[in-house]
């Protein structure tokens, strides 16, 4: 799985490629660690956007949920966006849609994380 | 039509096995927007035998079947490992706050939800899970 990564403003977005399956889960995990750390300047948000991801399993919602809790302690506002239907479903059935915001498109993502945390 | 392969119970085999499953719906001509499930369903079973059961010195082998027939696809998977029913497993409660949400159980909550019947048996000293789901035709 590839991954880049985009700065809008104070808000860093990642955008994960293909699979997010358990072969690529500790890879992604670590880049979304370094991404949370800031690498210098800390993010004043998170946004995946996962409009290019086809598929994921539970190793990877597991990523998922580890970046979303240690953006709440850290005071970043986290949020995903463009799931493909594969994706939706998983998130739907696990019931992350839930504790994960979940937006249509990364405008609207981006308009939702500027607001102050 | 049917289709049968066998691994080592390693996590390196994850894209070997995913490659077979693939072949087979290009093969049999499924809708792609069916194949989440059993993607997920070959990954979330086959991992949790990777994670459970490597008796010392030993590698399980892992067989994995898919059969269709009637408009219904079928994918066993079974292994000679230590005797593991993943349908023992408790669900996982879905609707913790963020905080407490946990992983644990949660592929194959997912796996149960997504399939139409899943059964596990204990078989002449090998695991056996039978996932079966109908497979919706595209709508023309």
């Amino acid at each position: 799985m590839n991954v880049r990564l985009e700065s809008i403003g104070l808000t860093t977005v990642a955008i994960p490629e293909g699979r997010l399956d358990f072969g690529a889960a500790a890879g992604f995990q670590a880049q979304l660690e370094q991404v949370l750390a800031g690498a210098g300047t800390k993010p004043a948000g998170v946004i995946i956007d996962c409009a290019g991801l086809d598929y994921v399993s539970s190793a990877g919602l597991r990523v998922f949920l580890l970046a979303a809790r240690a953006s709440q302690r850290a005071g970043l506002a986290f949020a995903i966006c463009a799931l493909k239907p594969a994706v939706r479903e998983v998130f739907d059935v696990s019931g992350f849609s839930r504790v994960i915001a979940v937006f249509a498109d990364r405008a609207t993502a981006l308009a939702q994380t500027r607001q102050p945390a | 039509m049917k289709r049968h392969t066998a691994v080592p119970s390693e996590a390196a085999q994850l894209p070997v096995l995913t490659q077979f499953l693939q072949e087979f719906w290009s093969a049999a001509d499924l809708p792609p927007a069916e194949t989440v499930t059993f993607e997920l369903a070959l990954e979330e079973i086959f991992m949790n035998v990777v994670m459970h059961g490597s008796p010392a010195g030993r590698v399980p082998r892992v067989e994995v079947s898919l059969a269709l027939q009637d408009g219904r696809l079928t994918l066993m998977i079974e292994d000679d490992g230590p005797s593991f029913d993943p349908l023992s497993l408790p669900a996982p409660d879905v609707t913790a706050s963020l905080e407490e949400r946990r992983v644990g159980g949660l592929g194959v909550y997912l796996v149960r939800r997504m399939m139409d019947a899943v059964s596990y048996q204990r078989l002449r000293g090998c695991n056996r899970l039978s996932m079966t789901k109908r497979i919706r035709e595209p709508t023309p």
